[in-house]
């Protein structure tokens, strides 16, 4: 079982989450071609090691949250409120 | 030929068999003589209030994140759960809730922020769960630590019970551990069979309506 450590719920298990992929900036609508919408949807760096990526809290919370997780051991090392990462702009 | 109306009876998503009308909803006619007990109180009136989780709501409301408090809003007593962050939960007596609503409306008019309150009685589903075996029901279908360090008289929380998103809301009666569980009105009736499944081995019964139970009292 996987462990994720909501900041608002405290420990909780994965399944109580959906994953929604690896986070990233979301590209301007006015200036991104369709060929720079597409690979923002669908392609995926696939890094193995530490990814931030985005999860939603659905039975729990129901927050989105921006997570430090490596891919090869599930260590989580952060986990935080994606609307406070989007208000101080540090994603 | 002289025309009579019925009057409309309120039924919940859990079957009650036998059943009695009281204050307009069909509810169990059971009285259990155990000592825990499972009880439908989905027509406890049930209103939700959305607001910024950190402001000037939240001070007017009185109640944080993860906590509950038997309060008075104006509509006679109700229990105030902060259910979710800049979500909170008020479940009043059967047949409160259009007065409930406007209490809370009137309470949060004067916050200044973008607030809203729903009126969620016949939209959801909700029992409880009380006696000494109910720690021990509830442990069998969701992954909560349950201890009273943890999770003490007065905790709100939400999150998978028998793979269902339900609010749980540790309420004790008298001294006696009690759970409220809030959850989707289509998932009422699975959830209280999952309950029942999950105590069979404990001697849990059905019992009838029962109410807010508790004293008022800050938590």
């Amino acid at each position: 079982m996987m462990l994720l450590p909501c900041p608002w719920c405290g420990p909780r298990n994965a399944g109580e989450f959906k994953y929604a992929g690896e986070g990233g900036a979301r590209p301007d609508p006015a200036t991104t071609t369709p060929e720079e919408w597409r690979r923002y949807l669908y392609f995926h760096a696939n890094t193995r090691g530490w990814v931030t990526e985005s999860w939603y809290h659905g039975a729990g919370c129901r927050r989105w949250l921006v997570v430090e997780r490596h891919t090869l051991t599930h260590e989580v090392r952060g986990v935080r409120d994606a609307v406070q990462v989007a208000r101080e702009g540090t994603r | 030929m002289s025309e009579t109306t019925a009057a409309a009876v309120a039924r919940s998503p859990i079957a009650a068999s036998p059943a009695t009308v009281l204050d307009g909803w069909e509810v169990s006619a059971r009285a259990a003589t155990g000592a825990s007990t499972l009880s439908d109180e989905t027509p406890l009136a049930k209103v939700l209030v959305r607001a910024p989780f950190d402001g000037a709501s939240r001070k007017a409301l009185g109640v944080r994140f993860g906590r509950t408090e038997h309060t008075d809003v104006g509509s006679g007593e109700v229990l105030l759960v902060g259910s979710a962050p800049g979500e909170w939960l008020t479940l009043g007596a059967p047949g409160t809730a259009p007065a409930l609503r406007t209490a809370l409306e009137e309470r949060l008019a004067g916050t200044g922020e973008f607030t809203s309150v729903l009126d969620l009685t016949h939209g959801r589903a909700l029992m409880r769960l009380q006696g000494p075996a109910a720690t021990t029901v509830l442990a069998g279908v969701c992954a909560i630590d349950l201890a009273d360090t943890v999770t003490p008289d007065g905790t709100a929380l939400r999150t998978s019970v028998a793979a269902v998103v339900t609010d749980v809301v540790r309420d004790d009666v008298s001294g006696v551990r009690s759970y409220l569980l809030h959850c989707e009105r289509s998932s009422g009736q699975y959830l209280w069979d999952a309950l029942l499944d999950a105590g069979s081995r404990s001697a849990v019964e059905v019992t009838g309506f029962r109410g807010l139970g508790s004293a008022g009292s800050a938590r």
